[in-house]
């Protein structure tokens, strides 16, 4: 069984867990006139901003965000009696390997809007060192960053992950944190979210009419929509046994967890509220409870019109008559809707109403709404609590539920289950400048000439205009490539991890340029969705029907490499059964001029910046158990998934079987350097950037180059690797039918 | 402007800024429901959109919540709505 043995928050309604969970029973609320940045012309003038925070110094990859989750993640550490040595540089958590999940979507937007109108200026009006100065804060931009930023302060960690599924991207981080667990990749993980306030998040909310000027009002007839707060979240989670093996305490057990796709529209939830019923049955069946032993939900109750009867209707699904029993509240009227931080603040507070037998109330909630027929609770009170769900839904219809229990008495039924599927590759597909190739064809990519800088228009020419609408060309390119790589899988339980270091970063210039320049009533409610990094994935889930998980996962020159690492543990630790990894990179100006500032890449005579170009690749993966059940073709087993943060000798213990190839996306020294000192010295060796180019997503071409090399017969083994800033990643493909 | 012309102006808003590829501005019929089946098949996040180009290309002001639904009823009675508040204001945005 998974123990939570720590505990971190950071919200407007405290600097701690503890803090937070006092004001949160007395019924407070945090909100307050935003200090942060003008809010003149907004419907809402009022957030959760969180003021137990000195101001944040400028300079690196540091942001709000950054300095919000390194409070909480550190809270949570400590809680947990985690110590790190760090005069051991080898072992510095003794004999435990500890991992970091942390989830967001604003990262440093707040520190990039700050440099905006030196951003929009075009090059040649600005003093040049002022540019440069400013296109380095950008190094805060990233999704990953923060996460970076937590490693470097907390770490080293043995394993590090950065998500985004938008609202539900604390819950995500917490489940793949526990499928971290379950697959022996960890001892103990440290998982949460962090989210700062920016004007861009203020500025979409308001354009979609979603902010209540007066405080949000959750399940209230009288609401009229969300208060956007700010902060962190963060649990330790580890085996029970383990955990008290080493004298830690048992705050509660993480007993049953899911994640599904509504695959309905980016922004409105779809009302029958299916797909959150879907996942709360998977997480009490995972469990193995029933919903009778539920005594606590903590919702997402957000306060808008849409959601919360969308939430009523799918607690009625799961709860049925048994609804009226069960105390029903949200956080959001007192600490705000923290985004991709709520799912992870939000557990934090679950955990301490079990350990601390209190139901905490709805703040704000006065009249409740017909249409959210619930156990509402209006003041704080002491309940023993069995077990107690957590719901997060987020943009793209990405929802995922945790169910918390009680500390087992004894360790006889707290074993902690241990899962290892095999994972097998049934298609690849990739897009480059040169155009789609799918199945074995794709072994070919290698060889083919280099062909421009990016995707022709032509190559999205397949795609149904009504449904493709609302795609942004990122989406677009994902969606291509997922489908020719899925070739017609669709079942429910089908998820996307997509891989993208960037996002929309040209997308999100233009959304401010225009929330900048003419104010916020004519900031775009249409194009504020493709802003959240999580968009991609959601866009490919509507598009293509995919019901199971959904997410972006980031991690700057290896993001390929990154989703379908991500893709293989969630299908090995049976979180689905069947998925496609994207790997998608768009060619953007802003990212080029930024890299060519900060890196100094040479741009006239040298290769890097020429080499720059776009590409995209799908694998579609599946437990070998589901592909022979679905009889799908079986292209090559992904045998083995190496992820290190730290230079050692990462492919010591993979091994080439009766010939083997690496398979490299972009070649570099440490990649070179690790092949030389491996077995692997003497194999074949294919770069795929000679056609594709240098971008964050040819790791994710590699693997199914890879894939389609050993499904032509050419080799029986392929190693995959990609490496950046001492972390990577190795993946082993082999034949299955050998 | 005219009727006529701010009718097929206000097609070819819809047909560019919500994406509506395929479609023909010229094509669509005036009276046809611009939500739900049978018309454009727009939604209410097309709907937040329209509000905010009808403001900012016309400078009218679309009103919130159910007073909405009649101005969003077709192509005519957009035009209708712009040509009654437009106040003299460039059409043309």
């Amino acid at each position: 069984m998974i123990a939570v043995t720590g505990l971190g928050a950071i919200t407007a309604l405290g600097g701690s867990a503890t803090e937070t969970w006092e004001h949160l029973l007395r019924g407070d609320r945090g909100f307050r006139e935003v200090s942060l940045f003008s809010t003149k012309g907004y419907r809402s003038q009022i957030a959760g901003e969180v003021v137990s925070m000195d101001r944040v110094g400028a300079g690196g990859d540091v942001s709000r965000t950054s300095e919000l989750g390194l409070l909480a993640a550190r809270e949570a550490l400590a809680s947990a009696g985690l110590v790190r040595d760090v005069a051991r540089t080898d072992a510095p958590w003794g004999i435990l390997r500890v991992g970091l999940v942390m989830g967001g979507s604003t990262a440093g937007m707040l520190e990039t809007e700050s440099i905006l109108s030196v951003l929009l200026r075009p090059e040649g009006t600005v003093d040049p060192a002022a540019r440069e100065q400013a296109l380095g804060r950008m190094l805060s931009h990233p999704l990953s960053a923060p996460t970076d930023r937590l490693a470097r302060e907390l770490g080293p960690f043995a394993r590090v992950r950065s998500l985004s599924s938008a609202c539900s991207s604390g819950s995500n981080a917490i489940i793949v944190g526990a499928a971290w667990l379950e697959s022996d990749l960890v001892d103990a993980v440290v998982c949460g979210a962090a989210d700062a306030l920016c004007q861009v998040t203020l500025g979409g909310f308001n354009a979609l009419g979603a902010l209540d000027p007066n405080g949000a009002r959750p399940f209230d007839r009288n609401r009229k929509g969300l208060t956007l707060g700010e902060g962190a979240g963060f649990v330790v989670l580890e085996d029970v046994e383990a955990a008290r093996a080493r004298g830690a305490h048992v705050i509660c057990t993480l007993r049953g967890w899911a994640s599904r796709s509504e695959a309905h529209h980016i922004t409105n939830p779809e009302a029958s509220g299916e797909a959150p019923a879907r996942a709360m049955g998977a997480a009490l069946a995972r469990a193995g409870l029933a919903a009778a032993d539920v005594d606590y939900v903590n919702a997402h109750g957000t306060g808008t019109p849409l959601n919360d009867p969308m939430e009523t209707a799918a607690l009625a699904r799961v709860f049925g008559e048994d609804l009226s029993r069960v105390p029903v509240s949200s956080c959001k009227g007192q600490i705000g809707h923290t985004l991709a931080a709520a799912g992870a603040i939000e557990a934090t507070i679950t955990a301490m109403s079990i350990d601390r037998g209190r139901i905490p109330p709805t703040g704000g909630l006065v009249d409740p709404d017909p249409a959210c027929k619930l156990h509402h609770v209006h003041t704080a009170y002491k309940r023993e609590i069995r077990a107690a769900l957590s719901s997060s839904f987020g943009f793209g219809g990405m929802d995922s539920v945790l169910l918390f229990g009680g500390a087992p008495a004894d360790n006889g039924h707290a074993k902690l289950r241990r899962t290892n599927r095999r994972v097998v590759v049934t298609g690849v597909a990739t897009l480059t400048p040169a155009g789609l190739l799918d199945g074995v064809d794709v072994s070919k990519l290698p060889s083919l000439p280099s062909c421009g800088e990016a995707i022709g228009a032509d190559a999205l020419l397949g795609l149904d205009v009504n449904r493709a609408r609302r795609l942004d060309r990122t989406s677009r390119i994902a969606t291509v490539v997922a489908e020719k790589a899925l070739a017609g899988i669709v079942a429910s339980d089908v998820g996307i991890i997509l891989g993208s270091a960037f996002g929309a970063i040209d997308a999100t210039s233009a959304f401010m340029r225009r929330l900048a320049e003419k104010g916020p009533r004519f900031a775009s409610p249409a194009d504020f969705p493709s802003l959240v990094p999580s968009s991609p994935a959601g866009h490919v889930s509507i598009y293509l029907g995919l019901k199971g998980p959904a997410m972006v996962v980031a991690d700057l020159a290896t993001s390929g490499e990154c989703a379908v690492t991500q893709g293989f543990e969630l299908v090995r630790a049976g979180e689905m059964d069947c998925a496609v990894a994207v790997a998608v990179e768009e060619r953007s100006a802003i990212v080029e001029e930024v890299l060519s500032v900060l890196f100094r890449a040479p741009t006239s005579s040298g290769a890097t910046a020429m080499a720059r170009r776009e590409g995209a690749a799908a694998v579609a993966l599946s437990s070998e158990e589901a592909a022979r059940a679905r009889g799908l073709p079986i292209l090559a087993e992904i045998a083995d998934v190496i992820a290190w943060t730290s230079d050692t000798d990462p492919l010591a213990n993979l091994a080439p079987e009766h010939g083997g190839v690496v398979v490299l996306g972009a070649p570099n020294a440490a990649v070179d350097e690790y092949v030389a000192r491996s077995s692997w010295a003497d194999c074949p060796r294919i770069a795929c950037s000679d056609h594709a180019g240098t971008h964050e997503a040819v790791g994710g071409i590699a693997v199914a180059v890879a894939a389609a090399i050993i499904a032509r017969g050419d080799a029986a083994s392929a190693l995959c690797v990609g490496s950046a800033r001492g972390s990577g990643y190795a993946l082993l493909l082999r034949d299955l039918s050998r | 402007m005219q009727r006529t012309d701010l009718k097929l102006h206000l097609k070819k808003l819809l047909v560019s800024e919500l994406n509506l590829a395929g479609r023909d501005p010229a094509a669509l019929d005036d009276d046809a429901p611009l939500f739900g089946d049978g018309g454009l098949g727009l939604d209410s996040l097309d709907a937040l959109q329209v509000a905010m180009l009808m403001e900012e290309r016309f400078g009218v002001r679309v009103p919130e919540g159910d007073e909405a639904r009649p101005i969003f009823r077709s192509v005519r009675s957009l035009a209708e709505f712009v040509e009654q508040n437009a106040e003299g204001r460039n059409s043309e945005g």
